[in-house]
């Protein structure tokens, strides 16, 4: 005769009594039971909506079905992939954390974690991402929209199916009045996730209606050059918002309708060649090379030519005083012998040759006739 | 029309890679089953609680 094996409850695997409640948790069997095909199909729901890229719809049925039954490994698993698609994957992590922690041994989740583990540079990616997206945020919240649609954007080319961000840049469009770009960011979002609720509630509101949403899913984000516009088209666009009324307005304004004739114009505002003014940087560079020059290269030269010449002076003033010394002495020396000529001189007057009579010169007598009378003698 | 203000607060920040244990801690949500347990608990703790009262009473 074959033993009956023991009803276990599904929720804490205890042994389920006669009555049908669980020794252990008192929980009735059919409650749970219940509660655990409910879970099960509101996974079904969320796979089908998830195979037809409602992915919002497909988190609110995971949601659903985690709350008949925290322990559905495999709701748990879908919702960190559908996270991961959406470029969350600190979410995703967490999900699939929790997906090993209910059922260690044939999961899922263990696979992709361990994928996860083995890629680092991948992480500090998302890290890096993280960091950006709520940099981004706090510009918006500080009214720095062209900082915050830079770092956006930035964003989104390392990260193309980051939806929050795609969100968050499209509601920054859609305040600057830019309503062409806040479509094409929108539409990335509902190729990503084709019923986004916050995506349809923005388009809804700058006019579009469900059919041109439908259409919009159908068309190609590919070459809608979103991520790849010039930066300086950015602050152009959130510039005229910021500054608008104190004539900045008036001027850009004015530059773009001089602009219009001369270049593609995409959406509402004409596009801001960077090249267009390369001429301009040059010319900008060459003088700000010639400033250098003059104010700080020009006074340091200035400075060591004076310290050369001062040393030089120097020099000199030393040699000079050398010689002045030298010619102190030998007029000294001069002095000396001509004393003692002086002295010899007259210690001879009386022994050598006297000099000559000049008794006979008178006054007015030419040199010759002087000459003749000391020839004469 | 949108108000730029009021959507904006929807925008929350989102977890960065080091908040990760956190994100797994607050990820705790409770299911029908805990909600029932803790009612059976509760229904018990009255029970309990109502025959000591009787029993008291009786005494």
């Amino acid at each position: 005769m074959a033993t009956k094996r023991p009803v276990l409850c599904p929720n804490c695997g205890a042994q389920i009594r006669k009555t049908g409640y669980c020794s252990a948790c008192y929980m009735h069997i059919g409650v749970v039971r219940k509660a655990f095909n409910t879970s099960d199909y509101y996974y079904n729901v969320a796979y089908d909506k998830a195979v037809a890229r409602d992915l919002s719809g497909a988190i609110e049925s995971l949601k659903t079905s985690l709350r008949y039954n925290k322990k559905n490994v495999m709701s748990r698993n879908l919702l960190g992939l559908i996270y991961y698609e959406m470029g969350e994957v600190v979410m995703a992590l967490s999900q699939w954390v929790m997906s090993v922690n209910y059922q260690s041994t044939n999961n899922l989740a263990s696979r992709y974690l361990k994928e996860l583990r083995q890629d680092p540079a991948g992480l500090a990616e998302v890290d890096i991402l993280a960091k950006k997206f709520n940099m981004s945020l706090a510009y918006a919240q500080s009214e720095d929209y062209d900082l915050a649609v830079l770092q956006l954007k930035s964003t989104l080319a390392s990260n193309p199916h980051f939806v929050k961000g795609y969100l968050l840049l499209a509601l920054i469009y859609i305040h600057c009045d830019n309503y062409e770009k806040a479509r094409k960011t929108l539409r990335r979002v509902l190729k990503i996730d084709k019923a986004n609720p916050l995506a349809i509630h923005y388009l809804h509101d700058m006019g579009d209606s469900d059919e041109n949403i439908i259409q919009m899913r159908m068309e190609s984000v590919e070459g809608d050059g979103l991520l790849d516009e010039e930066y300086t088209e950015e602050i152009a666009v959130t510039k005229e918002k910021t500054y608008s009324g104190n004539g900045f307005t008036s001027l850009i304004r004015d530059i773009m309708d001089k602009t219009k004739g001369t270049t593609v114009k995409t959406g509402e505002f004409g596009e801001v060649g960077f090249f267009k003014y390369s001429g301009m940087y040059v010319i900008v560079g060459l003088v700000l090379g010639i400033l250098l020059l003059f104010f700080v290269v020009m006074p340091s030269k200035e400075r060591q030519l004076k310290e050369e010449n001062d040393q030089l002076i120097k020099t000199y003033s030393e040699e000079l005083a050398q010689k002045n010394t030298t010619i102190e002495t030998l007029n000294s020396q001069l002095n000396q012998l001509t004393q003692q000529i002086y002295n010899m001189s007259i210690s001879d007057s009386g022994e050598g040759n006297p000099l000559p009579d000049y008794t006979g010169v008178q006054h007015g007598m030419s040199d010759e006739d002087i000459q003749n009378l000391i020839d004469n003698e | 029309m949108i108000n730029f203000e009021e959507e904006l607060k929807r925008f929350q920040p989102i977890p960065e890679v080091n908040q990760a244990e956190e994100a797994i801690y607050n990820n705790d949500l409770r299911d029908i089953s805990d909600i029932v347990m803790q009612v059976s608990e509760e229904i018990r703790a009255s029970y309990e609680q109502n025959q000591k009262t009787a029993g008291r009473m009786l005494r």
